[in-house]
Order: C-alpha cells, then sequence, then structure tokens
C-alpha cells in the first residue's frame, strides 16, 4: 500500500533523491522521463491510498507550472511537498499560487539536513505539527518558558544564549542568530498574534504589557550540540496560513521598502533557520519555529524550506 | 538604543549602541535632521541585535538621509551583514572598505 508518490524529472534525478528516501515506507518513485502523462498514471494507480506528494524542483514549477493542479485532480486534498537543492531553490510566486505549502531544501553535500526528511514526510502523513524535538538528538533536554510580562523578553533570550555557550566563529554566529529569532518570535507572539474581533492589533511593538488573564504564550528551545531548535506557541492562533507564504514572497520581491510591508519578522525568521515551521489551529493556537545547524551552510539571502500547516492535530507545548 | 554623533572630515558620524528595536525609533527619527554634510558615516560596532522593527527604522532613516547625502557603514557583524543583505539595506548605504581592501558586511 503506497501513501507517498515521488516524482522526479528523470533517472539522474531520482538517484540524487534515493538516498533521502530509503528506508520511508509506502514510497512509490516516478520519473517524467517517458511525459508526465504516464509518470501521473502511475501516481493515479495508487488510488485514494494516496496522501502526499513529493516533487522534486527540477520538475516543477518549470518545465511543468501545471503540475500540481493535475495532482490535486486526483486528490483535492493531497499534501504537497517539493524538494530542492540548494543550488535550485525555486521562487516562491508559483508555490503562493498553487498554495505549496511545504518545501524542503536540501544542502549540495548530503548529511546536515537529510535525516529531517523522514520526519516531514511522518509528520504530513499524520497532519500532525512540528515538534522540536524531532531534529534533536535523543535525550536533548527542551527548555519551556510561559510568559507574562514583556519584560521577561530580554531574560529569555539571555537563557537561550546561555545555552549556546562556546567559543568559535560558529558558535558566535548561532548565538546570534538565536537571538534575534527568539526576538522576532517572541515579538510577533506578544504584538501581531494578539487581535480583536474584526482583527485589529491590540498592542503596539515594543509596547510594555502583561499577557492577559486566558492569553498562554510559550517560548521553548532546545540545543544538542549541533542543531537549536525553538518554537513559539500562543493561543490567539490569529495568523492566517496563506498570509504566511504571501509574507514570505512579498518580503523576498520587495526587498526595499521603508515601510512595513508586513511580515518582515517572519521573512527574517524563516531566512535565518534552516527550515521554517508554522503550525495553525485558527482561533485556538499558533506555533512558529524551526530548527538551524551549527555548521549550516544556506547563505541568508538564498530561500529555506518551510511547512505551514493549517487545522493541524496539536503536539505539546 | 544610545545614539553619539560627531562631525571628523567634513562627514556626519553617527555611532549607533545598543538593541535597535522599536525602543530606537526617536533616536533613529532625530539622525536625518542632524546630517548637514555629503557624507553620513555609520558606525555599528557597538550595536546589539538589531531586529526586524530596528531594520524598518534604519530603512526609514537612511532613505531620507538618501537625498542628501552619502551613507556609508561600518562594524557590521556578520548576523547584520546578512540581515542587511536580505533587507535591502545595503541598497542604501555601502559598507566601508575595511583595510586590506574587503568590504565591511559582505561575509
Amino acid at each position: 500500500m503506497q501513501k507517498i508518490a515521488v516524482l522526479c524529472l528523470d533517472e539522474t534525478d531520482r538517484k540524487g533523491w534515493d538516498e533521502a528516501f530509503r528506508g520511508i515506507p509506502h514510497v512509490m518513485i516516478v520519473t517524467a522521463e517517458n511525459g508526465l502523462t504516464r509518470a501521473l498514471d502511475s501516481i493515479r494507480a495508487i488510488g485514494e491510498d494516496l496522501r502526499v506528494a513529493v516533487i522534486s524542483s527540477l520538475l516543477y514549477p518549470y518545465p511543468h507550472p501545471g503540475l500540481v493542479g493535475l495532482l490535486r485532480e486526483l486528490n483535492p486534498d493531497l499534501e504537497v511537498l517539493l524538494i530542492s537543492r540548494e543550488a535550485c531553490a525555486p521562487p516562491l510566486k508559483p508555490l503562493l499560487e498553487d498554495r505549496i505549502r511545504h518545501l524542503c531544501i536540501m544542502p549540495v553535500q548530503a548529511g546536515v539536513n537529510e535525516a529531517c526528511l523522514p520526519a516531514v514526510i511522518d509528520m504530513l502523513l499524520k497532519q500532525r505539527g512540528w515538534d522540536i524535538s524531532c531534529c534533536l538528538k535523543e535525550g536533548t533536554v527542551l527548555h519551556s518558558y510561559r510568559l507574562s510580562s514583556s519584560d521577561e523578553k530580554e531574560d529569555l533570550i539571555a537563557k537561550l544564549e546561555e545555552l549556546l555557550d562556546g567559543e568559535g566563529e560558529e558558535m558566535e554566529l548561532l548565538r546570534q542568530k538565536g537571538a534575534l529569532l527568539a526576538d522576532e518570535l517572541l515579538e510577533n507572539a506578544m504584538y501581531d498574534a494578539p487581535r480583536s474581533g474584526c482583527g485589529d492589533r491590540l498592542f503596539s511593538k515594543g509596547q510594555r504589557r502583561s499577557m492577559l488573564p486566558r492569553e498562554d504564550i510559550v517560548f521553548s528551545f532546545g540545543f544538542d550540540g549541533e542543531t537549536l531548535s525553538l518554537a513559539l506557541t500562543d493561543n490567539w492562533g490569529s495568523l492566517d496560513p496563506d498570509e504566511v507564504l504571501e509574507y514570505l514572497t512579498r518580503n523576498e520581491e520587495e526587498t526595499l521598502d521603508c515601510g512595513d510591508p508586513g511580515g518582515r519578522g517572519l521573512f527574517i525568521v524563516w531566512r535565518f533557520l534552516d527550515r521554517f515551521h508554522v503550525a495553525v489551529t485558527p482561533g485556538h493556537s499558533t506555533r512558529v519555529g524551526g530548527n538551524l545547524h551549527l555548521k549550516s551552510t544556506l547563505p541568508p539571502e538564498a530561500p529555506r524550506g518551510f511547512h505551514i500547516m493549517n487545522r493541524c492535530e496539536e503536539v505539546a507545548a | 538604543m544610545n545614539l553619539a554623533n560627531y562631525v571628523s572630515n567634513e562627514e556626519d558620524c553617527f555611532i549607533l549602541e545598543g538593541i535597535i528595536d522599536a525602543h530606537a525609533e526617536d533616536a533613529l527619527k532625530e539622525i536625518p535632521k542632524k546630517v548637514k554634510h555629503p557624507v553620513a558615516r555609520f558606525d555599528f560596532s557597538l550595536a546589539g541585535r538589531i531586529n526586524s522593527m530596528g531594520i524598518a527604522l534604519i530603512l526609514r532613516c537612511f532613505k531620507e538621509i538618501s537625498d542628501k547625502a552619502e551613507i556609508r557603514i561600518e562594524g557590521l557583524n556578520q548576523t547584520h551583514s546578512m540581515l542587511f543583505k536580505m533587507t535591502g539595506v545595503f541598497l542604501l548605504a555601502a559598507p566601508v572598505k575595511a583595510q586590506g581592501g574587503r568590504k565591511e558586511g559582505t561575509a
């Protein structure tokens, strides 16, 4: 019983991904070498068990921009995951138009992030929100703090910096990036998430504030010596999953906007993480976070992977 | 954020110290009025974290100055450089060449 279809451009492309999918059950890998129609016919044969379609970026958005539409004709609820090597990361606009919410960008050299692919596939199959421990070594201590006031922001950032204690240029860079990521995630939860019934922001950026009686903001992080994983969960659930990719696309296209193009904080979080996760249960919770490797080779100007889950099954903070 | 400024060699020099975020708004808003010379030089070597709000304020400040002066920046750490690159700050301000000819902020 196959649940996952992987579409590659040709045999060379397929061979490049074989290792990444080794050990993942229920996978069928097809190539479009003999035409896209034949590849889609093979996938159609899976029938209603098909849950996830994984597409190589050598195939989509170019040379087959209509591919996602064809796949969704097979199953409108299909989860589509685009996979790419860092040198051929796709532009975001077609992804925004096709509402693709999952992108994995692997480094050219195997190793650093390849191990996360089984966890991503599992997450999509189970429709389960991302868990900060999934890319950390077993036994890594997770730290979790519930906010009561905006005054705690700097203390929490200092706690994260303490955890990333160590010498060397790589560690210093990880510490700087970690502090910035924590800042953006905390600001997002404290000032962007709280909305009135008509969607207006309740608080201004930088305003000193206490959490409201039923407001729950939890900052969690862990570091296993190589990978930093961090997440911010709020119980507003006010972030629109469709808007997330729109923010990333807009900030990518309009590099220079002296006002606030909206979502610049999320854009920075996306670009500083190796992989960016958003899980929204509307009106109930939003979790934003991801992971970053000490030896991350992805340049800051390059797009990153992301996973935007809507109405997902929640995981504990 | 603390701000110090002085004039040297016909250049308006600004030293930005500490975290640059929403709380830096008043200080950054004042800077364009202080620029009287054709070059405005910004030293970030004492600056800490710069978040998205800080970037928005820096962009607004630099945009206003760029109409009347050339903007040069120095003292960036690696994270500042990455941020400036991805948000377009370098389109308004040129990193000063460090000794040896390598431009600062081109990590």
